[in-house]
């Protein structure tokens, strides 16, 4: 009953509004001599705590402008990615040896310490085109494709969209669909689901190891999106964004691992490799995600101008069948100094749930669960990011721009996870990072 | 059917939150907007930054996107 009274409402509303449509033009900027590029670029560092990731990210978005509201737009990034990740292996009160993911050797994570994988290097292309044209009055149509490329993942993707102008254009409906396909080779193979971390075999040369059913996976993922913008007065501006999106296919990271401990005390089991051999000296089984992932979200933004200051608030809950619901609050406040420059403080929360089959560590004599990870990003946190963009202007009209971030993110495994001693002693991944960004913007 | 059931939630609330909007408009017209009409006041003012931030956060937290499409997958471990 609320709902129809709620879809009633909205109805008559747009009805009311509708009543006093007319043929105007579409909120825009100041329109840009058709034919030039605007170009947007700018140099990203990104640097964990504890020598862990660090990205070094060159990013570019050039638009073209073809008059009449016919735009192209291209943007590329090149990134970086150097450092150590946790494998998620749990930190214990002696040495602990594993198998790098090529095969090639073994390294140690002293006592007391989260095991990181420090063979984690990476460089990542990315190139996005879309087109997007008016297709009748009102109406406005967008089309675009992307490809990135890893040593080790690749992904393309299409994207179309649709927008319909309503109500003297103050309000715009919109619908789009997105369709990815990646493709997944993992170094020294893809990781039979469950199955032991091998002994090294010395080669690094990314042959198949031990333990592996083939070279490559994919996954296909799948986007809907349904957005309203409104107009709320002459200073004020409404998004509302809803979102599904259905994963398929290999959804497991390949370079995860889960400790096996003691089902008493909750230590990791020691193993001995055999004579001669390099290996893991306790039981480490690679994990296993389910091969779906169904995920909605709600997405909303608001920007208010209060006298040449803009207010930006947005807010995203999200929820999916791993049980992951995440609560995202952000808002900058862009305060103008003096005619050419401003600053903008930037201040983000988020905190999401665990999913289901997150597990902090396996029970020795337990049987197993059909599914597992202990990747921290599927555990129960927080993060935080504060931080400030100062732009100025120049005479030329061109903007140069410096932004610095803090994020702080804290994890901890639900307790029905834990085994024995866990409780008193469990140590999480929690990092801290810094954001740090110049760009400069300009016409050609 | 739990799935479905949540989309029902979602959609009503969506709903819901396009007839609070719907209900607040106050027909600005196009003589009206030269604040709307400023950079500063466009949905895609710092694009760049957000899409930068989006990649980061996709590959650190649980959950993703929601503002519109992010350009490109990673494997990001």
């Amino acid at each position: 009953m609320a709902q129809d009274d709620k879809r009633i409402g909205a109805s008559l509303a747009a009805a009311a509004c509708g009543l006093l449509g007319s043929a105007v033009p579409a909120i825009s900027r100041a329109a840009d001599p058709a034919g030039n590029w605007d170009i947007d670029s700018a140099f990203l560092y990104y640097g964990e705590s504890d020598g862990r990731v660090q990205d070094l990210s060159l990013t570019a978005i050039a638009v073209r402008d073809y008059g009449d509201d016919r735009k192209l737009s291209l943007d590329g990034t090149l990134d970086t990615l150097t450092g150590a990740s946790p494998s998620g292996a749990i930190a214990a009160d002696r040495p602990q040896t594993f198998t790098s993911p090529s095969g090639g050797g073994t390294y140690t994570t002293p006592a007391g310490e989260i095991p990181l994988d420090s063979s984690f290097h990476d460089t990542r292309f990315a190139l996005n085109a879309s087109w997007s044209q008016p297709i009748a009055r009102l109406y406005t149509w967008n089309l675009g494709v992307g490809l990135s490329s890893e040593y080790d993942y690749q992904h393309a993707g299409v994207n179309s969209g649709l927008t319909r102008d309503f109500n003297e254009r103050n309000t715009t409906l919109s619908m789009a669909l997105a369709y990815g396909m990646d493709t997944v080779r993992p170094v020294g193979g893809v990781p039979i689901p469950f199955a032991q971390m091998p002994d090294a075999d010395g080669e690094d040369d990314g042959g198949e190891q031990a333990n592996r059913s083939g070279s490559s996976e994919s996954k296909d993922v799948l986007d809907v999106l349904f957005g309203v913008t409104q107009v709320l007065g002459r200073h004020s501006l409404l998004r509302v964004n809803y979102s599904y999106s259905d994963s398929s296919g290999y959804l497991t990271d390949p370079y995860k691992i889960l400790s096996v401990v003691d089902p008493v005390t909750g230590e990791p089991v020691v193993r001995t490799p055999p004579p001669g051999a390099e290996g893991p000296d306790g039981i480490y089984l690679f994990e296993h995600r389910p091969d779906s992932r169904r995920r909605q979200s709600l997405y909303g933004e608001l920007r208010q101008d209060f006298s040449g200051k803009v207010l930006q608030i947005g807010y995203r809950y999200s929820t999916d069948d791993w049980e992951i619901d995440s609560h995202t609050l952000e808002g900058r406040l862009r305060l103008p100094l003096g005619s050419s420059s401003y600053l903008e403080p930037h201040l983000r929360y988020y905190t999401q749930t665990a999913a289901s089959f997150y597990r902090y560590s396996l029970a020795g004599d337990a049987a197993l669960p059909e599914f597992a990870s202990a990747d921290a990003r599927l555990a129960d946190l927080d993060a935080w990011t504060l931080g400030a963009k100062y732009a100025r202007e120049t005479a030329g009209g061109s903007e140069w721009s410096a932004r610095l971030e803090f994020y702080h993110q804290v994890s901890k495994p639900p307790a029905q996870t834990l085994i024995g001693n866990q409780s008193g002693n469990v140590q999480m991944p929690d990092f801290d990072a810094v954001i740090l960004q110049f760009g400069y913007h300009f016409k050609l | 059917m739990k799935a479905d059931m949540n989309l029902n939630r979602k959609l009503a609330l969506l709903l819901g939150l396009s007839s609070l909007a719907l209900g607040a408009c106050t027909h600005v017209e196009p003589w009206q907007r030269e604040v709307l009409a400023r950079d500063d006041m466009q949905l895609d003012a710092n694009a760049i930054d957000t899409s930068l931030d989006d990649h980061i956060y996709f590959s650190k937290e649980g959950t993703s996107g929601g503002r519109g499409f992010g350009g490109g997958g990673c494997g990001c471990n």
